[in-house]
C-alpha cells in the first residue's frame, strides 16, 4: 500500500479571515504546595479551517496544557486560565460556562489522547461509546447513533465494523483503539480537532497508519488540527505550520519546512541537531557523529522567569537575555521567535549547529 | 572489528511463556515471545536488537541476564555457557555482564542514596571498601558527567536525564566487557535523549565495551549500531552491518519499518510502505514466514516454508524465500 | 520506613520548634492518640503508687457506689475497682504490645518466605489460610482447657490467629516490590538474595508493617477482654478489664459502675491505637510520601 505525504507540505494555507480558533496570551497556572507552577505563559496562535498546526516540545513544556486549556479542562482548584483568551468560532471559551463547554467539547472540538485504553470505558462497547456522543451531541436516536457509529468506524477503515462495534476495548489492538479514538472524535464533524501524542504510545508502523488517516481525513472532512507532540519526525510528515514551546512559552513559530530548513531560535537549533538522524546511504559501520547535547536543565516554573527561559542553557546569551524577555516577533515571512541574537544565531551556519559532524 | 575476541555468543536461543487458563490453572498454550535467536557480539562492539512492542527483542536481553530463565538455547558469555549455571556461579558471571534499564525512575531504589546505588555492585563482589569505595564512586561519578557532590542525593533529586546517568555508572562500577541496555533512552527527552547516547558512545570507545542495544527507535538504532539484528515475532529476520541494513534493506519488513520511521528531510513527495494490519499474536503465529500476512510481497510459498536465516551477502543475513543467496530479486525455487 | 519517615521528617519538621509545631498540627490524630497511649502507659507503670491493692476483699463495702474513698466503687467482694481497672492496664498494654510484636515478627518471617520462594508459598500460605480459619477465641478456650490458664496462653491464643494477616500484608508487599525493576536491577548487578531482601524489599515492608501492628495491638486488647468476659482468659487472680466486665455483668443493673469503668476504659485504649494507626497510615503511605 502506497501513498505520498505530499499534502501537509503543499496544502494552502487560510488567511486571516478563516481563523477557526485563536488563542490571545494564554497563561494557565497549578497552584501546588510548593507555589504556583506557570504551565503556560503566554501563548497566542491563530488556527485557520483546515490547518494543521503542530505545538512541538518536551516534556514539561507546557504543549499538553495549552490543549486543556483549550478544551476546558484544566481541573478546577488545582489550575486555572488566569489571563488571555480563547476564541473558537466567534465563541469565547475561557467565560463559557462547564454545562457550554460540554456541549462544545467532543462535538465541535474534539480531542484524541495519548494513551487509548485509559481514554475508552473499559465496560462499553465501543460501538455504545461512539453512539453515545452523536446521541447527545446530535440528538440521534439510538438506531441512528448504532448506524453512525459502524459508518464511523468503517470510515477510519477497521475492518468489519459491524463486528467490532459491538466488541469492547480490551478486545482490539493498540492501534484499533487509536482509531476508534478517531472515529469518535470525528463522529459529530467537529470543526477542530486536538491530538496529544495520539501516535506516542504506537509502534512506528502503526504510527505510520494511524497519522496517514489522520491527515486523510482532514482532507476529507475539513477539520482543523492541532497536534501536539514531541516528536520533530511527525511534525516534519504532517504538520503545515509549527510552534516550539520552552517553559511554558512559545520560542518559536514558522510553516514547517521554514523551521526545520532555517530555525531562528536556539532551542530550536539545538532541538532538531539533538535527534539521531537517518541517512541516506553513508559510510560503513556507524557513522561516529556526536550528537548536539542541549546542556543544563529545563527551568524550575514555579519561580517567575524575567528573562528568556532559555537563556540560561543558550551558547549565544549576553546579559539581556537574562534580565529581559524577549519579544515574540517576526524574523521572516510568517516566522517569528522569541530571541534577541538572531542576527547572530543567523551569522553562525544552520549547518555547523545542525547536521551531524562526520 | 571481526578479528576482536567474541563477548557474548547467543545460540538458538528460545523462551516460551506458558499460558495458564481454567480453575486447574492448566497450560493451554505457549506464547513464544522468543523463538529462535543466535547472535554474536564481539569485544567494543554494538549490536542492537530493534522492533516493534511484542517482538520478543526484550526478552532476549532479560533471557541473557538471566532475568527470565530461556526455555531451550545456549548463551555464551567470554566462553563461557552461562545457561547451565547454579545461581552462585552465575552471580559470579554477573560482574562482567551489566544491564540498564528503560525507566530511569524505576530502577533506582528510591530509598537508597546516589552513591548507595552505584556502589552496590562493587560491595557486591567484595571489590572496595571504605575510602576506597568512595573513590571509585566518585570516579564512576565523574565518568557519567554528574558531580560527585551529587552521592548522598536520593533519586528523586535528579531529572530523568541524570537518573539515568546513574544507572549507567552502577552498570560500569564493576567493568563489564558487556552492557545490555533495555531501551535505554526511550523515557527521556530529546536533548537528554542525545546526552545519553553521546555517553554511551564515549565510555565504549574508553573501556572497549560490547554493547546489546534493544531499541524501538530506528534513528537511534542507526545511530548508535555497529550491527543490527531486526526482530519480527520472536526471530531475526535480517541482521547485517549497519551501513548495509539502512542502505540496503533486503527484508521486506526491514524495508517497511525504515519507510514508516517519519524522518525530518521530507522534500516533496515521498514513496513509503504503509504496512497493513497488526502484528499477530506471538502465541498462534502464522504458518511459513510469520511476516507473510503483512508482506507487500507475499509468495504462495512463504504461507507454507520457514525461511531460515542465510548470509546472502558477506555479514548480511536474512530470512526471506525472496532473498537467496547471491540472488537479489527472484523467488528461491524450492526443490 | 527510615528513609520515607526521615524524608517526612525532613520535609516537614525543620530543627525549629515551629516545624514540630507544624507537623503536630497537620497529624493531629496521631498525636492526641499517642498522648492518650502516653498517659496508659505512664498509668500502667505507676499503677502501684496510684492505687491500693486490687486483690484486698472487703466484705463490709461489698457493690458501693463511686464516692470519694471508692472513685469507681467496688464489685460484689467488695474490691477496690479504680485499683481493679488502674492494675488492669497493665494487662491489656502488656497483651496488646506482646501479641503485636510476636504477631508482627512470626508474620514478617512467614511472608517474607513466602512472597520470596515460591515452593514455600504454596505450603505456607495454605497453614496460614488454616490457621485464619480458627477463630482465636475457640482456639483460646481449647488452650486453656489443656493447660493451666496464665497470661502466657493468653498472647500465644491471641497471637495465633493475628500471624496470617500480617503475614499475607508482608507476602503483599514483597510480591509487588519484588517485581520492581530496582529489584531486577540489583540482580542483574550481582547482589546477594540476603542482601536483596534486606536492603531492598524490607525497608518497604515497615511503613505497612507499623500500621498493621497498631490494629493487631487494638483487636488483642479486644480479644483479651472478650476471652476473659468469657472466662477463658486472663486467670481471676490478675485483674484485666475483660474480666472486671466479666464478674460485674450480673450486677450490671444494681451496680453499672463495675462494667461502665473498664469499659470506658477499653474504649479509649482502642480508640487510642485506632487514631495513632489510622494517622500512620495516612503519613507513610507511600502514594502520598513518594509525590513529594
Amino acid at each position: 500500500m502506497k501513498s505520498n505525504v505530499s499534502t501537509a507540505a503543499t496544502a494552502p494555507i487560510a488567511t486571516n479571515g478563516d481563523t477557526i480558533l485563536s488563542v490571545q496570551d494564554l497563561r494557565t497556572h497549578f497552584y501546588t504546595r510548593d507555589g504556583v507552577v506557570r504551565a503556560v505563559d503566554g501563548v497566542t496562535f491563530d488556527l485557520a479551517r483546515g490547518e494543521t498546526l503542530c505545538i512541538v516540545g518536551e516534556s514539561g513544556c507546557g504543549k499538553s496544557v495549552t490543549a486543556l486549556s483549550i478544551l476546558g479542562l484544566i481541573p478546577p482548584k488545582i489550575g486555572e486560565i488566569v489571563s488571555g483568551s480563547i476564541r473558537f468560532d466567534g465563541t469565547e471559551l475561557t467565560t463559557e460556562s462547564e454545562r457550554e463547554m460540554r456541549s462544545i467539547r467532543g462535538n465541535r472540538i474534539s480531542m484524541i489522547f495519548q494513551e487509548p485504553m485509559t481514554s475508552l470505558n473499559p465496560v462499553l462497547t465501543v460501538g455504545e461509546q461512539i453512539s453515545e456522543s452523536l446521541r447527545i451531541h446530535q440528538r440521534l436516536d439510538r438506531r441512528a447513533a448504532w448506524d453512525r457509529a459502524i459508518e464511523m468506524l468503517a470510515l477510519v477503515r477497521i475492518a468489519d465494523p459491524k463486528r467490532r462495534a459491538g466488541e469492547y476495548p480490551h478486545q482490539l489492538s493498540g492501534g484499533m483503539r487509536q482509531r476508534v479514538m478517531i472515529a469518535m472524535a470525528l463522529a459529530c464533524n467537529p470543526q477542530v480537532l486536538v491530538a496529544d501524542e495520539p501516535t506516542t504510545a504506537l509502534d512506528v508502523t502503526i504510527q505510520a497508519q494511524i497519522l496517514n488517516l489522520m491527515l486523510e481525513l482532514k482532507d476529507r472532512l475539513g477539520t482543523a488540527i492541532v497536534l501536539i507532540t514531541h516528536d520533530l519526525g511527525v511534525v516534519a510528515e504532517t504538520a503545515q505550520r509549527v510552534i516550539v514551546m520552552y517553559a511554558g512559552r512559545m520560542v518559536e513559530e514558522a510553516p514547517v519546512r521554514e523551521l526545520l530548513n532555517n530555525p531562528k531560535h536556539p532551542y530550536t537549533r539545538g532541538l532538531i541537531g539533538s535527534i539521531p538522524r537517518r541517512k541516506s546511504g553513508g559510510a560503513r559501520g556507524r557513522t561516529r557523529g556526536r550528537l548536539q547535547e542541549i546542556s543544563g536543565l529545563v527551568p524550575s516554573l514555579r519561580e517567575p522567569i524575567p528573562g528568556c527561559a532559555f537563556a540560561p542553557r543558550c551558547s549565544f546569551a549576553t546579559p539581556r537575555c537574562i534580565t529581559e524577555q524577549p519579544p515574540f516577533e517576526a524574523h521572516g515571512p510568517r516566522h517569528f521567535a522569541a530571541c534577541w541574537e538572531v542576527a547572530r544565531i543567523e551569522a553562525t551556519s544552520s549547518d555547523q549547529l545542525v547536521s551531524s559532524p562526520t | 572489528m571481526s578479528s576482536a575476541e567474541v563477548v557474548l555468543r547467543v545460540k538458538d536461543l528460545k523462551k516460551h511463556f506458558p499460558v495458564h487458563r481454567g480453575v486447574l490453572s492448566r497450560v493451554v498454550a505457549h506464547v513464544q515471545a522468543v523463538d529462535g535467536v543466535s547472535f554474536e557480539i564481539r569485544r567494543g562492539e554494538t549490536l542492537c536488537l530493534v522492533g516493534e512492542s511484542g517482538c520478543g527483542k526484550s526478552t532476549v536481553a532479560r533471557s541473557i541476564t538471566r532475568l527470565e530463565e530461556p526455555t531451550a538455547g545456549t548463551i555464551e558469555l567470554n566462553g563461557v555457557d552461562i545457561t547451565a549455571l547454579n545461581s552462585e556461579a552465575l552471580r559470579a558471571q554477573r560482574r562482567e555482564m551489566q544491564m540498564v534499564f528503560q525507566d530511569p525512575y524505576s530502577s533506582l531504589n528510591p530509598r537508597l542514596s546516589a552513591g548507595d546505588i552505584v556502589g552496590e555492585p562493587l560491595t557486591n563482589f567484595d571489590l572496595a571498601q571504605g575510602a576506597e569505595l568512595e573513590q571509585r564512586i566518585a570516579k564512576l561519578f565523574e565518568h557519567v558527567g554528574l558531580r560527585p557532590e551529587a552521592v548522598n542525593k536520593y533519586p528523586h533529586e535528579f531529572s530523568g536525564g541524570q537518573r539515568q546517568r546513574l544507572g549507567i555508572a552502577r552498570a560500569l562500577a564493576v567493568n563489564p566487557s558487556l552492557i545490555i541496555a533495555d531501551e535505554p533512552v526511550s523515557a527521556l527527552d530529546v536533548s537528554v535523549q542525545a546526552q545519553v547516547l553521546n555517553l554511551l558512545i564515549d565510555l565504549q570507545e574508553e573501556f572497549n565495551l560490547a554493547y546489546l542495544f534493544v531499541s524501538h527507535d530506528l534513528a537511534v538504532v542507526e545511530h548508535i549500531g555497529h550491527r543490527v539484528a531486526v526482530m519480527y515475532l520472536g526471530r531475526i529476520v535480517e541482521l547485517a552491518d549497519n551501513a548495509d541494513l539502512f542502505g540496503t534493506p533486503l527484508h521486506p519488513y526491514t524495508e517497511a519499518l525504515l519507510a514508516a520511521a517519519p524522518v525530518l528531510e521530507v522534500d516533496g513527495p515521498r514513496e513509503r510502505i504503509i504496512l497493513q494490519g497488526d502484528v499477530p499474536s506471538p502465541m498462534n503465529p502464522p504458518s511459513g514466514c510469520r511476516f507473510h500476512t503483512r508482506c507487500p510481497y507475499v509468495l504462495p510459498e512463504c504461507k507454507r516454508t520457514d525461511p531460515p536465516l542465510l548470509e546472502v551477502a558477506p555479514g548480511h543475513h536474512v530470512a526471506c524465500l525472496r532473498r537467496p543467496v547471491g540472488d537479489s530479486g527472484a523467488p528461491l525455487s524450492i526443490a | 520506613m527510615a528513609s520515607t519517615t526521615a524524608g517526612a521528617a525532613a520535609a516537614t519538621t525543620p530543627s525549629s520548634s515551629k516545624g514540630a509545631l507544624k507537623w503536630a498540627r497537620r497529624n493531629k490524630t496521631i498525636v492526641g492518640g499517642s498522648l492518650i497511649l502516653l498517659t496508659l502507659v505512664v498509668i500502667a507503670i505507676l499503677a502501684p503508687w496510684l492505687a491500693g491493692d486490687p486483690l484486698q476483699f472487703e466484705p463490709t463495702n461489698r457493690l458501693k457506689r463511686p464516692s470519694e474513698t471508692f472513685w469507681f466503687g467496688t464489685d460484689q467482694f467488695g474490691r477496690d475497682v479504680y485499683s481493679r481497672v488502674i492494675y488492669g492496664t497493665r494487662i491489656s498494654l502488656i497483651i496488646g504490645l506482646c501479641v503485636a510484636v510476636l504477631a508482627t515478627a512470626i508474620g514478617l518471617v512467614v511472608g517474607v518466605l513466602c512472597g520470596f520462594y515460591k515452593t514455600v508459598d504454596t505450603i505456607l500460605m495454605r497453614v496460614m489460610d488454616g490457621m485464619m480459619a480458627i477463630p482465636a477465641i475457640l482456639l483460646a478456650i481449647a488452650l486453656i482447657t489443656l493447660m493451666k490458664a496464665s497470661l502466657l496462653i493468653v498472647i500465644v491464643a491471641i497471637t495465633i490467629p493475628e500471624i496470617p494477616r500480617v503475614a499475607r500484608l508482608v507476602r503483599s508487599v514483597v510480591l509487588s516490590v519484588r517485581g520492581r525493576p530496582y529489584i531486577e536491577a540489583a540482580i542483574s548487578s550481582g547482589t546477594r538474595n540476603g542482601r536483596i531482601m534486606v536492603r531492598h524489599i524490607l525497608p518497604n515492608t515497615v511503613a505497612p508493617l507499623i500500621v498493621q501492628a497498631t490494629y493487631v495491638c487494638a483487636s488483642a486488647i479486644l480479644t483479651e477482654a472478650g476471652l476473659s468476659f468469657l472466662g477463658a482468659g486472663t486467670p481471676p487472680e490478675i485483674p484485666s478489664w475483660g474480666n472486671i466486665i466479666s464478674l460485674g455483668r450480673t450486677f450490671f443493673q444494681i451496680s453499672p459502675w463495675i462494667i461502665f469503668f473498664p469499659g470506658l476504659c477499653l474504649a479509649i485504649t482502642v480508640l487510642a491505637i485506632n487514631l495513632v494507626g489510622d494517622g500512620l497510615r495516612d503519613t507513610l503511605d507511600p502514594r502520598i510520601s513518594r509525590r513529594m
